[in-house]
């Protein structure tokens, strides 16, 4: 079976915690990177609080395996485009090899790469310990929209089998033809064979679901019953209560430091 | 449009609730079989998002560009989180050429395609600068480097090149949309009705 998602089953530190909580976190880790002085505020968080608690829950090779395998490319590209070409007056360059490279072009580099490094690894964490249909629930009981976390889950759900329809519809139209190599005129033709059964499957699909829907009275008001409970207990939503009011006098703080110059 | 669909509550229809998701699976389908079944040098990543703007408005587009970059986010790259806001743009902009009637003809689509573009242009660099200092990894990033070889600062550079990308990218995606919708049995499309939420 195709795997959907990042979420991986163990049993550690992180998977305990109530998703909102994980959520309130990744707010604030996100916030102070772009709050407090770069590059040390981004490797701190990833050394001192990323890997960590990716190690105490389990994952910690899996964490790095993903944050590196969607990372490389934009970190490798950040360091030659903005090295080579960032502009600058500063004159101050660093050879390495045949290249030379600019001082505050690196510098820039190692700003943003250290900061992206947090930005993705911080959701990526909370994707990888946290159920989606955990964290959908925890959403919605927190006051997110029942119709926002439906499509979600829905979506999750349909991509493999879509994914599988489209490779199908394309093996079906090469075997009648259809050309898919080729020059990039040739090959832009071949769009259009591809997409419209596709979509043209997914309205009449769309149409019997939302009969269904309707049939269920997914829209009708009232409370709804939740099959399971996540446990939220006290300490956690003081945790989260706290990481909050850091968030905000990290902004107050930053306000301030703005203004005096 | 029967309002026996409509939620007031939700402010979604049921047809939209049923054909979001889908439109989200195609996004991500799709975006993957473009490139690599055909390997073009475009996205056409958000084909989903401008069928649900042009056939069901502004609110379900922009619903569906935003939650699309959150499943990417979900199950595939984090790093395609931060752009979630442009995706609802997107979706949004589509809405409302949906509610100009650009539906009804092949150069209006194109049209509503390249506003969006720029729109998107607009509105992805300064996410592009200072999340991702400009560069995405992706081949486009060429076009940053010699933008800013000729004198363009990091925001200029990363415009210019979603500039030159996205309204061809955006144009391309509204003509398919179009060829598909004039396409479809008045039935079907009767179901989904106009863009009238």
């Amino acid at each position: 079976m195709q795997r959907t998602g990042l979420f991986i089953e163990r049993a550690g530190f992180l998977q305990r915690l109530n998703p909102l909580t994980k959520v309130t976190g990744v707010l604030l880790l996100i916030g102070a990177t772009f709050l407090l002085p770069a590059p040390l505020t981004g490797a701190a968080l990833l050394a001192g609080v990323l890997l960590p608690l990716a190690f105490v829950s389990l994952i910690g090779r899996r964490f790095l395996d993903i944050l590196l395998k969607t990372l490389l490319p934009a970190l490798i590209s950040l360091v030659l485009v903005q090295g080579l070409f960032f502009p600058t007056s500063d004159p101050t360059t660093v050879a390495v090899g045949p290249l030379l490279f600019r001082r505050a072009g690196l510098q820039f580099a190692l700003n943003t790469g250290s900061r992206l490094l947090v930005v993705a690894g911080a959701p990526l964490l909370l994707f990888q310990t946290t159920h989606p249909g955990t964290l959908v629930q925890g959403l919605i009981q927190s006051g997110m929209p029942r119709s926002i976390g439906y499509i979600l889950l829905v979506a999750l759900q349909l991509i493999p089998a879509i994914s599988e329809r489209a490779v199908g519809v394309a093996e079906a139209q090469r075997a009648r033809g259809l050309e898919t190599e080729g020059n990039v005129l040739q090959r832009i033709r071949g769009v259009l064979p591809l997409i419209s059964p596709l979509i043209v499957g997914a309205l009449v699909e769309a149409e019997a679901r939302a009969i269904a829907i309707e049939a269920r009275a997914f829209n009708a008001p009232g409370p709804k019953t939740w099959l399971r409970d996540i446990p939220d207990p006290r300490a956690e939503y003081a945790a989260r209560i706290m990481m909050l009011a850091a968030l905000g006098a990290l902004i107050v703080w930053r306000i301030a430091w703005f203004f005096s110059g | 449009m029967t309002t026996s669909t409509t939620s007031q509550r939700s402010g979604l229809s049921s047809t939209a609730l049923a054909l979001i998701p889908i439109a989200i699976a195609i996004n991500v389908a799709l975006g993957q079989l473009v490139q690599s079944v055909l390997k073009l040098p475009i996205y056409l990543d958000s084909i989903g998002t401008v069928l649900v703007g042009v056939l069901l408005g502004p609110l379900a587009g922009a619903i569906t560009g935003l939650l699309a970059n959150v499943i990417w986010g979900l199950t595939l790259a984090p790093s395609a989180l931060p752009f979630a806001a442009v995706a609802a743009v997107i979706g949004l902009m589509a809405g409302y050429a949906g509610q100009y009637g650009a539906i009804y003809s092949w150069w209006k689509m194109a049209l509503a395609g390249v506003i969006t573009g720029v729109v998107a242009a607009a509105i992805s660099a300064p996410i592009a600068t200072y999340v991702f200092g400009g560069v995405t990894g992706a081949g486009t990033d060429v076009l940053v480097a010699m933008f800013q070889n000729l004198g363009a600062s990091v925001l200029g550079a990363s415009f210019m090149q979603g500039a030159v990308s996205d309204p061809l990218d955006k144009t391309i995606t509204y003509l398919i949309v179009w060829a598909i919708i004039s396409a479809l049995p008045k039935r079907l499309l009767a179901r989904f009705g106009a863009a009238d939420q």
